[in-house]
C-alpha cells in the first residue's frame, strides 16, 4: 500500500520562529530610509563602533534572561522599562549609549511582523559628557523611534 | 529571507564585515569580544555552580549579605556591572575562588603538562 507523501502532513504545521542563538540584529529604518544607529555609529570613535558591535554580537549569541555583553548590557527603568542599553566610555570619560528593544514576542505576533527568529532592534544612539545626564526629552526622542520602528512592523 | 523590507538582518553584519577590514577595527573588536566573554564565562560558570549545588539566588545572596534582588539582576544582565568583590564574595560563598590564568604563563604550563587553558576561571 503507497505511503502518504510526509509534505502533506507537514503543510497542515503553522509556521514557528527558530529561537535558536543567534538572534537576529536589526537596525531601526525611518520611513525616509535613513538608519539612525548607522548615523550614530558612523559619528563615534572607531573604537566604541567596534566594542557596541562586539557587545551586540555577544548578547545575539548568547540572547536574555541569561547574563551577557560583559556587563555593558543593560535594562532601562522607569520611563524607559522595556528599554535595553548598551553603555561605554570613551576618550575623556564621554558616555555613548546604544538604544534597542527585544522583538521576542510570542510565534504568532513576531511572523506577523516578519521576523523569523527573535531580534534585537537596535534603534539609535546617544552620547554625553561625563557625569551630565540625558533629558527626559532626550529618552522622549528615543521612545518616539522605537515608536516608529513597532509601528512600521 | 524576511518577509518586511524593513527588516534587513544582515545588515549589521554586512557592515561590521566591512569595518573589519581596518586592522585598528579589527583589533578593538577582537579585544572587546575577548573581554565580554570572559566576563560572561565567569558570571555564568558562578550561575552554573549554584545551580548544581542547589543554591537558590535569595540563599545566596543571604550568605553574602546582600539583597536577593540584586542577585536576580547580576545573573539575569537585567542590572548588569558586576563588580570584582561581589563576583569574590560569591565564589567564595559558593566554596570556588576566581582565578588569573596569565597567558604567557599559561603557554608555559600547556607546554610543559600538555594540559592548560587561556581564561580566567572559577576553580571549585
Amino acid at each position: 500500500m503507497p505511503r502518504r507523501p510526509r509534505s502533506a502532513s507537514k503543510t497542515s504545521e503553522p509556521p514557528r520562529v527558530d529561537r535558536t542563538p543567534p538572534w537576529s540584529i536589526v537596525y531601526y529604518t525611518t520611513p525616509d530610509g535613513s538608519v539612525p544607529v548607522l548615523e550614530f555609529l558612523d559619528a563615534c570613535p572607531g573604537k566604541i563602533d567596534a566594542e557596541f558591535t562586539a557587545v551586540l554580537d555577544a548578547v545575539a549569541a548568547a540572547p536574555p534572561p541569561q547574563f551577557s555583553g560583559g556587563g555593558k548590557w543593560e535594562a532601562m527603568h522607569g520611563t524607559m522599562t522595556g528599554w535595553h542599553e548598551i553603555r561605554l566610555t570613551g576618550p575623556g570619560r564621554e558616555q555613548f549609549r546604544l538604544f534597542c528593544l527585544l522583538e521576542n514576542a510570542e510565534d504568532v505576533e513576531l511572523l506577523r511582523r516578519g521576523f523569523r527568529k527573535p531580534a534585537i532592534a537596535v534603534i539609535t544612539g546617544m552620547r554625553k559628557p561625563w557625569r551630565t545626564k540625558f533629558s527626559e526629552r532626550d529618552y522622549g526622542r528615543v521612545r518616539k523611534l522605537g515608536d516608529e520602528h513597532r509601528v512600521a512592523l | 529571507m524576511p518577509t518586511n523590507p524593513l527588516l534587513d538582518t544582515s545588515l549589521h553584519e554586512r557592515r561590521r564585515t566591512r569595518r573589519m577590514r581596518d586592522p585598528e577595527y579589527r583589533q578593538a573588536y577582537e579585544r572587546a569580544a575577548r573581554e565580554i566573554a570572559q566576563t560572561d564565562q565567569v558570571i555564568r560558570e558562578l550561575d552554573s555552580l549554584r545551580v548544581n549545588l542547589g543554591v537558590s539566588k535569595a540563599e545566596l545572596a543571604r550568605r553574602i549579605d546582600r539583597n536577593a534582588s540584586s542577585i536576580r539582576r547580576l545573573f539575569t544582565a537585567s542590572h548588569a556591572r558586576p563588580e570584582l568583590p561581589l563576583v569574590a564574595a560569591i565564589a567564595d560563598a559558593l566554596g570556588a575562588e576566581v582565578r588569573v590564568v596569565s597567558r604567557r604563563g599559561e603557554t608555559k604550563a600547556a607546554s610543559a603538562t600538555g594540559t592548560g587553558r587561556k581564561r580566567t576561571r572559577v576553580a571549585a
